[in-house]
């Protein structure tokens, strides 16, 4: 009787060797032995399978891993790369970086396979693991995929792609790529409740898992299968893909829209259908727990909003700020900032309070938080309010670098302080031991690939626009 | 001790970073030499932050991978370039020359949570997510006794005070296991509001309060503890022990000793006496009902309501509108029948407001079908009539006391000073002279009212402002500190006097100068203010939908108890 340890290795080879098919029958631009590179798949499938140890593990927390495993074995190839041609310091690593893109790609659709094995396999040894509610991820996936596909909708709409979506029909009408562009939208959505349903603790997780499931669309989607559906090869080469950029940044605001109203979708049913069953009744009201959260967010953002002010200072940014309300002084906008700052702040106190379990995982939080932002507000939101249009470009990106530094800081002290007043409060809260029992039912528990997260989301949503642009 | 191990984990933290800091040498200039001072100090930082609670290696070594990045962007785009007398690199062209850097900091994010994780683990130095809250073994006991607006409040106020401070320990004692919102009282009885809308639970809405249900037997002042009733025969009376006792007891009706009315009359206090005077109106209408006798038809449908303040103006006219509102359902009864009587020993009705508020208030009942009785005492009552003083006999079943009210009898066992009411006499910190430790406010104690040189009205406005004077002072006076004075000029008040007609004459905050307001106006100032001041979001959302419901449907005639 093999143990559920060995089968997880077992699987992990099954995956690593599927995924060495990935890298070597699509165009990774990794040219070495087939032989070499399918052993080293199953070699790293093996490792990776045997670190996760006996965690629990379905097949969307395995594809999270999967993508943030991608990611250090991307940076670690692309180091050894350098190593090997003596070009590690300054700006030749980018070079070798950047020659590699196609590599990051091929890894990380090598995860998908990894999720899929390592994941269904974990899920079966796990017993206890709370069982999947296909009716709820369905329809509330679908859903959030509907709204996601009509905001991404918007841009493509404004690109032209749609006649390049109904390419995958042998059409070139906008209609039929519009009516393409939703089914793939919803089927997307309702994978998303499907791999993540069990994942999800609180809309926060959900968004992050969103981002990064829409950049994985990415690299699957425009990059991948849709020229393999118009019968052509796929290119992942620089070029290519930044001509691609708008979609990416389109993905991605997808895949928020997408986890946040997943979260929301399901946190409603879980709400009609299950924490109104007096059973499962909890010490303190959802109400208090949202308003107090709120208060403390708005409080915590001034911190992340004055890091960012300084930014914004040099940058010369706050004047178009203040054109927000039709001014154009920098005093207007350094105050229209920080409203906005405290928006946000507000949000975050609502989506991450009980994500956060540590000072550690509260700033990779506020970090992602942040760089989600920067997609949204000067590539999307901040362009529309002033009467513009999306500005999902490489050069838009490039030109928002220091932007995308003080989104960063701001997400950063927005946590730092959000989490010294939650924990301040928490003290208070859990002299109460009704209170403490259930803040200690309610927060991330250990072993959840959040941290993968942390690192796939990060690292790609800073270094892919650095690299194409 | 727990210096000492914060300190030798940030030393292993340091030790980490600085082992794990040359794996950015390859990647950094070679003449970097702070790069270890500054991976130790990483190091030392991220450790001090990590919980006893690691998921694992791989776990931690992912986190903080993640979190050089943004450390990396700090350190080599934003600090480095300012240090060295430049501008911050934040461009594309910045961010590409200093990739190589990234890397290095990634691998020693990597590297870094990865082995720390595992020192600390062989260390046995993993610190609490979660902080551990003890009570001290040296704390003050405060004991609340009274689970009204005044007792409740007083641990509320504590509750907010004291906050996390484990060296107070408080404890409520109440007769009933919720807090009653008495202004609403009348709707319930009235069938405009579901009874359980306006009681709060109190283990509910104490966080930090032990909440013991019960009556109290005794209070032994000398001893400092208070002994609770036994609830059977088998089970041995409680002794609770306190350091500070707040006596929050409330007050009961006074029958004025005549035994026929205790028997028979309704009390008007609790939840369960509106709840029974409800119930007995649905049951007199329903015996009239089936009644062929028209002088027993006209006894059974007539209420007196025995004092015409506050609470029997208010519930006269919500029975009132419930009465002849029954009428609709009740067609073979005649509307004349009904007959809702107030009995006032004074010259006007409602004395805690102006004389021309009482006016319109009697004029607007008495047009609404109710009767007065003024300059009248209700002298005896039996089970089938009410006899007056001046001389007159209303032939009646339903009698409803609201006449007078005397403090808890319990505190007449005390050895202290009481007024001729009965209350015990506090001074104006709400201490009770000569006794320390001892405190009493709201319906029970006898407080000098510093504003006008009398004594405070027992009414709930006051006594929820003496709980808060009280929460200070029970803290000052546990931690030596200096007493605070009650003080306090009242707000005004508000009474619902029939449908959608209400009286409220209101102080204005500077000057004290009243305004006065009657009809619809005062009547939605009512509404916003006490469904502002009930206790809970929950209660405040049941009861504004029992309030839109009435406007669409009628009010409940559903017997809910049987009345004998």
């Amino acid at each position: 009787m093999i143990s559920p340890a060995h089968r997880r290795i077992v699987a992990g080879a099954i995956a690593g060797f599927l995924g060495a098919l990935v890298i070597l029958f699509l165009p990774s631009g990794i040219t070495a032995n087939p032989i070499l590179v399918v052993v080293s798949g199953m070699a790293a499938g093996m490792l990776f399978a045997a670190a996760l140890g006996s965690r629990p593990l379905g097949p969307g927390a395995a594809l999270v891993w999967g993508l943030g495993g991608a990611t250090v074995l991307w940076i670690a190839f692309c180091a050894l790369d350098s190593v090997m041609s003596g070009a590690l310091r300054g700006g030749s690593m980018f070079d070798v970086a950047r020659a590699h893109f196609a590599a990051f790609v091929g890894f990380s659709l090598a995860a998908v396979p990894f999720g899929f094995v390592v994941g269904t396999v974990g899920a079966r040894a796990e017993p206890g693991r709370v069982r999947l509610r296909i009716a709820r991820a369905l329809c509330g996936g679908g859903f959030a995929g509907i709204v996601g596909g009509w905001a991404f909708g918007k841009w493509m709409e404004q690109a032209g792609f749609f006649p390049l979506v109904a390419g995958i029909v042998g059409s070139s009408s906008a209609r039929v790529g519009v009516t393409l562009h939703f089914a793939i939208a919803i089927v997307i959505g309702a994978s998303f409740g499907l791999l993540f349903q069990r994942e999800i603790r609180g809309v926060g997780s959900s968004l992050g898992w969103g981002a990064a499931y829409g950049v994985l669309w990415w690299f699957l989607g425009p990059l991948t299968l849709l020229p393999l559906l118009e019968g052509a090869r796929p290119v992942w080469s620089v070029a290519h893909a930044a001509e691609l950029f708008g979609s990416l940044v389109g993905h991605i605001v997808y895949g928020i829209i997408v986890g946040v109203l997943y979260a929301l979708v399901d946190d409603f049913w879980r709400w009609l259908f299950e924490r109104s069953d007096p059973l499962n009744r909890q010490a303190e009201g959802a109400g208090v727990l949202t308003l107090s959260s709120i208060a403390r967010g708005a409080v915590a953002s001034m911190v992340g909003g004055l890091l960012f002010s300084v930014v914004m200072i040099r940058t010369g940014e706050l004047t178009r700020v203040a054109q927000l309300v039709g001014a154009h002084s920098s005093v207007t906008g350094f105050f229209v900032h920080l409203v906005i700052s405290a928006l946000i702040g507000a949000s975050y106190g609502v989506l991450f309070r009980d994500e956060a379990t540590d000072d550690r995982i509260a700033l990779a939080w506020g970090a992602l938080y942040g760089l989600i932002w920067w997609f949204l507000g000067p590539l999307t939101l901040f362009p529309i309010l002033l009467g513009g249009q999306f500005t999902w470009t490489t050069v838009a990106a490039s030109e928002q670098v220091p932007s995308l530094l003080g989104h960063l800081l701001f997400g950063i002290g927005l946590a730092v302080a959000f989490r010294a007043l939650e924990r301040r409060h928490l003290a208070h809260l859990f002299v109460d031991a009704r209170l403490r029992k259930r803040w200690l039912r309610r927060r991330r528990p250990a072993g959840t690939p959040t941290p993968a997260l942390f690192v796939f989301f990060i690292a790609a949503g800073t270094l892919i626009p650095v690299i194409l642009s | 001790m727990r210096a000492q191990t914060l300190q030798r984990r940030a030393a292993l933290g340091f030790a980490c970073g600085v082992v794990c800091s040359f794996v950015v040498w390859p990647f950094a200039h070679p003449s970097a030499l702070w790069i270890p001072l500054l991976g130790g100090a990483a190091g030392a930082a991220y450790v001090s932050a990590a919980p006893r609670e690691s998921s694992g290696w791989l776990d931690d070594a992912f986190l903080a991978g993640a979190l050089a990045l943004p450390f990396w962007l700090i350190l080599e785009i934003i600090a480095l370039p300012i240090v060295a007398g430049g501008q911050p690199a934040w461009t594309a062209a910045g961010l590409r020359s200093a990739f190589g850097a990234f890397t290095g900091w990634l691998f020693f994010g990597l590297l870094l949570g990865g082995s720390a994780n595992r020192v600390l683990a062989a260390a046995h130095l993993a610190r609490a997510t979660v902080p551990d809250v003890a009570l001290a073994r040296e704390h003050v006991r405060v004991l609340i006794l009274g689970g009204g607006f005044a007792g409740v409040t007083t641990a509320v106020k504590l509750e907010g005070l004291l906050g996390a401070d484990p060296s107070f320990e408080i404890t409520l004692v109440s007769d009933a296991n919720a807090l009653l919102f008495t202004p609403m009282l009348a709707e319930v009885a009235g069938g405009s509001i579901e009874p359980t809308h306006i009681s709060t639970p109190l283990r509910a809405s104490l966080r930090r309060t032990r909440v013991v249900r019960g009556n109290v037997a005794a209070i032994d002042l000398e001893r400092r503890h208070i002994v609770l009733q036994a609830d059977d025969p088998q089970s041995q009376p409680r002794a609770i022990e306190f350091d500070h006792v707040v006596l929050a007891l409330g007050s009961v009706s006074n029958f004025f000793g005549n035994a026929n009315i205790a028997q028979i009359a309704y009390d008007f206090k609790s939840l369960g006496d509106a709840i029974r005077i409800r119930n007995a109106a649905i049951a007199v209408f329903e015996r009239a009902d089936r009644e062929r006798d028209a002088a027993l038809r006209r006894r059974l449908l007539t209420f007196v309501i025995a004092g015409g303040g506050f609470a029997g103006i208010e519930l006269a006219g919500a029975l009132n509108d419930y009465a002849r509102g029954m009428l609709a359902e009740y067609p073979d009864l005649n509307p004349a029948d009904v007959r809702v009587v107030v009995v006032h020993a004074r010259d006007r009705i409602l004395p805690e407001l102006g004389s021309e508020l009482a006016a319109y208030a009697l004029a607007k009942m008495s047009e609404r079908g109710v009767e007065f009785r003024l300059n009248t005492r209700v002298r005896d009552a039996s089970t089938t009539a009410v006899l007056l003083d001046p001389a007159e006999e209303i032939a009646a079943e339903t009698l409803v006391w609201t006449a007078g009210t005397q403090p808890n009898r319990l505190l007449a066992t005390l050895d202290v000073q009481r007024d001729k009411r009965g209350a015990v006499i506090a001074d104006a910190t709400l201490a009770v002279p000569g006794n320390a430790g001892l405190w009493a406010l709201g319906d029970c104690a006898s407080i000098p009212d510093l504003v006008t040189g009398g004594t405070l009205p027992p009414t709930a406005q006051y006594a929820l402002r003496q709980a808060e004077t009280l929460a200070y002072n029970i803290r000052a006076a546990a931690r030596g500190g200096a007493l605070r004075e009650f003080r306090f000029a009242g707000l005004g008040a508000l009474c619902v006097i029939g449908h959608q007609t209400a009286c409220a004459e209101l102080r204005t905050p500077f000057g004290g100068r009243k305004l006065y307001f009657s009809g619809l106006l005062a009547w939605l100032m009512w509404r916003v203010v006490y469904l502002a001041k009930l206790p809970g979001f929950d209660r405040r959302v049941r009861v504004l939908i029992d309030w839109v419901t009435e406007l669409y449907f009628p009010r409940d005639t559903v017997q809910t108890i049987e009345i004998s």
